[in-house]
């Protein structure tokens, strides 16, 4: 019994240790913040890295997702005979729900793990130190411009994504439930979905800082050479999805009450 | 355990007491002091894994001593912020071991990456890059990356980036680990020109051989504390039996003779 408490209590502290580094982090990166200090160049590098090279994997993610959407309302309707509800049902999925979720998931996999990756090894072939010992800040040559990079290029990359997804679900209501790509564009419309399609884009500008602020956290905590850069990714890839469905949970009740 | 050979009128640039170090329980440094004066150059010798690189980094304030105090141009490093801590590091120059060069940039971004951050206009850093490189006669190689060169040339390459703002203030980590004797030559001769005689160069190593020939002054770290601070003279004149083995094991006593 001693042995299980002592346990749960380890395993507590280590929790609230690694939740309250991760928000001092954010705090250092927000009063990094002000007044603006990037490193031009880095911090393109950041937008290009995170943006430009993630938007073939959304815009893969997406049409699937779309036709995912489709395909399992598509079956219900048909059975029931609403079939005018297949565009609203899948928008609707697709703009608030599935499409920022599984968009912020697969960008973590991709960016959020190889941004762990990038500055863990920084710190392991002593990269950091050097920038420090440069008198550059760490936070602000490196967290900083990867953070902005992330929150802004998640919520452009989440708007194309939905764009993207309604195509796949277009294409897919077209081919497989036998209403027309108009029509279905049409009940899209007609549904008014801009405060889900909102909705959707500001979850994604939360999946993108919380991404960064794990990803960097992991990052440069980085102890034990190569196999430490490995630990890091995995605990962070998996920290960065527990992340996106803890802020998926809050930013939705938020903004269910505020829309009361 | 901290021994000063100077006269007290000379300027120390650097100070450290009562360093304290430890990882996971088990003591690395212990009670070790460290005086570097202006115009001199420190040898920090001793065997692999007495913990030099780590002296070396708190020196330079990269890593926090569990007690004790550094003193870099009269400012204590523990009572610092980030921004102080920045402008202490402006005029320190570090040369890392194992390189620590940016893989994300090429060469001449890497060297120019100091003078960049300083507001340098950037004509006159191409310029200050072109001569250091060829200085460390690497000229052309601007476009290289960190990882398409060789060992030896990262480590030329480093040794330009630590340098090139004109630090007075240089720290060496092992300039010359892995290198051939005849870069290992160059490297020396490169520190001993890059010296300021307005500034203060220490350089942790193994080429005692050649350290020797740069080196006014030497501390020598033997488990974990100061075993001993003199000039070269003083090192061979001592009867200390570890000195007399460790300098002899690598030649300095050899090269009295």
């Amino acid at each position: 019994m001693t042995r299980v408490v002592r346990a749960l209590g380890t395993h507590t502290l280590g929790l609230l240790e690694l939740l309250g580094a991760m928000a001092l982090l954010q705090l250092r990166i927000t009063r990094a913040l002000f007044p603006p200090r990037y490193d031009a160049r880095e911090t393109w590098r950041a937008f290009y890295k995170v943006g430009v090279k993630s938007y073939p994997i959304v815009i893969m993610t997406a049409l699937f997702t779309g036709a995912i959407m489709v395909i399992q309302s598509g079956h219900f309707v048909a059975k029931s005979g609403a079939t005018s509800f297949v565009g609203w049902a899948a928008g609707f999925a697709v703009l608030a729900e599935i499409g920022p979720i599984l968009i912020g998931l697969m960008f973590s996999g991709r960016v959020g793990a190889n941004n762990t990756a990038e500055l863990g090894t920084m710190v392991v072939t002593e990269q950091v130190d050097a920038l420090r010992a440069l008198a550059i800040e760490p936070i602000h040559y490196l967290a900083v411009p990867r953070f902005l990079a992330m929150i802004v290029m998640l919520f452009l990359l989440t708007a194309l994504g939905d764009l993207f997804a309604l195509i796949g679900g277009a294409i897919t209501a077209d081919l497989m439930v036998d209403i027309p790509m108009k029509v279905f564009l049409r009940q899209v419309f007609d549904a008014q979905l801009l405060d889900e399609y909102l909705l959707g884009l500001l979850k994604g500008s939360f999946f993108g800082m919380a991404i960064a602020v794990v990803s960097c956290h992991y990052g440069l905590t980085v102890r034990g050479g190569a196999t430490g850069v490995g630990r890091a990714v995995n605990a962070a890839v998996v920290a960065a999805a527990i992340a996106i469905f803890v802020a998926d949970f809050f930013v939705g009740v938020v903004w269910t009450v505020l829309s009361k | 355990m901290s021994v000063s050979i100077r006269d007290a009128g000379q300027e120390q640039l650097i100070v450290a007491t009562g360093l304290y170090k430890s990882f996971g329980g088990e003591p690395i440094l212990l009670d070790v002091g460290v005086e570097v004066f202006r115009g001199r150059i420190l040898g920090i010798i001793g065997p692999g894994g007495v913990g030099k690189s780590l002296l070396m980094k708190m020196l330079a304030g990269l890593v926090e001593p569990d007690a004790g105090d550094v003193t870099v141009l009269g400012q204590s490093l523990q009572s610092l912020n980030a921004s102080g801590l920045a402008r202490v590091r402006d005029r320190m120059g570090f040369l890392f071991q194992n390189y620590a060069l940016f893989d994300f940039m090429d060469v001449g971004q890497n060297i120019a990456f100091p003078l960049e951050q300083m507001g340098v206009p950037k004509a006159e850093i191409t310029r200050r890059v072109a001569e250091r490189l060829a200085e460390v006669e690497l000229p052309g190689i601007e476009r290289l990356f960190p990882n398409e060169l060789a060992g030896g040339l990262k480590k030329r390459v480093a040794l330009a980036r630590a340098t090139i703002a004109g630090a007075p203030i240089l720290l060496y980590d092992d300039p010359t680990a892995g290198l051939d004797p005849v870069t290992s030559s160059k490297i020396f001769e490169l520190i001993r020109r890059l010296h300021r005689p307005d500034g203060a160069t220490v350089i942790v190593g193994h080429d005692i051989d050649r350290m020797v020939a740069v080196c006014d002054e030497w501390l020598l770290l033997h488990e974990g504390a100061v075993l001993f601070r003199g000039t070269t003279e003083e090192g061979r004149a001592s009867s200390h039996e570890v000195l007399k083995t460790f300098f002899m094991e690598t030649g300095m006593l050899g090269a009295a003779a």
